[in-house]
């Protein structure tokens, strides 16, 4: 990091805080500090919506994914813009009309109290888990950079972020998302021009695509039936839609932005503008991580990735082995630089073979590595697939862009923490405070406690972050987490909407059932989290709709 | 039934592209078979 780069994340954090709180000035009710007044525009939703869901594991998890995997994990956004298109035809006009201000306050009024309460306490219970990741995955970039320590890191982007929403509510959130997410675009151009440029001489696009290819790095379209295999065409297509259409319809941290609009259609349109741009998006954002994959041929990589993780290594293991282990992964490096170029000049069948052999023998390696930082920490996993690109982007980047950069994934990860406390202090607020405790509060009552939950959730959620170090793949963490519950309501609310024959017995038990058949397809067979969705949704509405018939009064609510 | 109870209906801005809400649909499918097709050509094409 030099002292520009400095200068230019320092003047983005100052700047967006700043900005974020004359966005939010002369909020007077609950109407204006969760719903904007219900005044915005279709590309601002959009553009806050699109913010919301880029967080920064999305940024650094994604990357890394597409360095080691490739790029199959887009097809979880093939199922995106066909969400877009049910929801703008189901949940977005009842829930506009409805003029609420939660997606569960929508189901009291279809169902009964405890449909609506159970269904807001997962959303608390889930997203409250999952911004806590949101907020650990940036920390990544810090601790790799200055050696920084992650709690440090939490707790400046955690309380940045409480400032401005805690003060200007969702006008704030929004108004920061629209800048935010321009920086994010910038950005995402900047990385892939770059790593495009900074292909060595002689060694063009196309042959970085080869390489790319000849890994299957490139590979998106796998047409295997499974269920077990991760990131097929099918569990994409149909689990992707699912996930979107629990995520975008009954997630509050989205529902509350385009519920926002200052009428259906801008509502509407919110939706349909990410329907066009988050695949593109999603697909930019992997071929990066793909071209740092090709970058890192002709350039040393680190052993480990994790910068913490090699100097306790350097301090606990035996010297002489660690110093082979090095020699070795030079030496294999070495040895894959040539096999790549030599297949990219010949192109031939015996180049790939000796190519992949190369890159086999550099995993091994690798693979050597790895088990050595476990045997050193006791046993724990070790995973550094998350640290692939922050490490690039400060060892690599230059004249201020990695500060540019990083301003990136801070824009990324304040975005979507911005959204999460704000709905979490909107669900605790309308389903719980003033449903239960305190119905009758004044404006200025109401908004002191809306703050006080805002902060209290943003508290909460640094907590979760210290402890997210523990878990995986960031990435996968948060939806997975997700997947247990999102389905199941998702079932809720199509029951909710697409048939007039659900009682709220049927929807309260089906909801049961639903979560329920999930954990047992979760703990006793393969299948992929990307089908829990769909388990969970279809499980809810079949139990839900028998319930219903079997009730005495068949009819839900008239 | 209860989602058909409902309050009073704001008023909608007019429909902004292509005359109806059915053709902005379809255009948006469109659009994501598209997206999907140029992704499964570029995974595929030999480079």
């Amino acid at each position: 990091m030099t002292p520009l780069d400095w200068v230019v994340l320092g003047t983005y954090l100052v700047g967006i805080v700043s900005f974020g709180v004359w966005a939010g000035r002369g909020n007077k009710a609950m109407d204006d500090f969760f719903l904007a007044g219900r005044k915005m525009r279709w590309w601002a939703i959009g553009l806050s919506v699109m913010a919301t869901q880029i967080s920064a594991i999305t940024f650094v998890g994604t990357t890394g994914q597409a360095y080691t995997d490739g790029m199959r994990f887009l097809v979880v956004y093939f199922g995106l813009p066909f969400a877009m298109v049910i929801l703008c035809l189901t949940l977005v006009p009842f829930f506009y009309r409805a003029r609420v201000f939660t997606a569960y306050e929508y189901l009291e009024q279809r169902f009964d109290a405890r449909t609506r309460t159970l269904t807001s306490l997962l959303f608390l219970l889930s997203r409250g888990m999952a911004v806590g990741v949101t907020l650990y995955a940036p920390s990544l970039v810090l601790s790799v950079i200055l050696g920084w320590g992650e709690s440090t890191t939490i707790l400046v982007m955690g309380g940045s972020t409480i400032v401005y929403v805690l003060y200007g509510g969702n006008k704030s959130v929004i108004w920061t998302d629209v800048v935010q997410m321009g920086i994010i675009w910038i950005g995402i151009l900047l990385c892939f021009g770059v790593a495009v440029a900074q292909l060595p001489a002689g060694f063009g696009f196309r042959d970085a695509l080869a390489l790319a290819q000849t890994t299957e790095r490139l590979r998106v379209m796998d047409p295997s039936p499974s269920l077990t295999a991760p990131y097929t065409l099918w569990s994409g297509l149909i689990g992707g839609l699912f996930l979107m259409l629990a995520y975008f319809g009954c997630d509050q941290s989205q529902v509350q932005r385009y519920l926002s609009g200052a009428s259906l259609t801008q509502s509407r349109l919110s939706l349909l503008f990410n329907a066009f741009l988050k695949v593109p998006m999603q697909f930019l954002i992997l071929l990066t991580g793909v071209l740092v994959f090709v970058f890192y041929h002709f350039h040393a990589p680190p052993l480990l990735w994790n910068a913490v993780q090699m100097r306790r290594l350097q301090e606990r293991a035996d010297p002489r082995d660690l110093a082979a282990l090095q020699g070795r992964f030079t030496a294999a490096h070495e040895a894959r630089r040539r096999a790549a170029e030599g297949y990219a000049r010949s192109r031939e069948a015996d180049a790939a073979t000796a190519y992949l052999a190369a890159e086999s023998a550099l995993q091994a390696v690798r693979g050597d590595a790895v088990r050595l930082v476990e045997r050193v920490n006791g046993g724990a996993r070790y995973n550094d697939t998350n640290y692939i690109f922050p490490t690039y982007i400060v060892s690599y980047l230059r004249g201020g862009l990695a500060g540019l950069v990083l301003a990136v994934i801070f824009a990324a990860a304040m975005s979507t923490l911005a959204g999460e406390f704000n709905s979490l202090a909107t669900a605790t607020m309308i389903d719980f405070y003033k449903r239960y405790f305190h119905p009758s509060g004044s404006a200025a009552h109401d908004l002191l406690v809306s703050r006080l939950f805002t902060g209290l959730w943003g508290a909460f959620a640094c907590l979760i972050a210290l402890q997210a170090g523990r878990l995986g793949s960031a990435i996968e963490v948060v939806n997975r987490f997700g997947s247990y519950f999102y389905g199941s309501i998702l079932g809720v609310f199509a029951l909710a909407v697409l048939t007039p024959r659900a009682s709220s017995a049927g929807a309260f038990y089906g909801l049961m059932a639903g979560m329920a058949a999930v954990a047992l397809v979760s703990r006793f067979t393969a299948v992929h989290f990307l089908w829990y969705n769909v388990v969970g949704a279809v499980v809810v509405f079949a139990v839900g709709l028998a319930l219903s018939a079997l009730s005495p009064r068949a009819v839900g609510h008239a | 039934m209860g989602h058909s109870k409902r309050m009073d209906q704001p008023p909608d801005d007019p429909v902004p592209i292509f005359g109806t809400w059915p053709r902005i649909y379809a255009a948006v499918i469109v659009a994501a078979l598209a997206s999907m097709a140029l992704v499964a050509l570029f995974s595929a094409w030999a480079y």
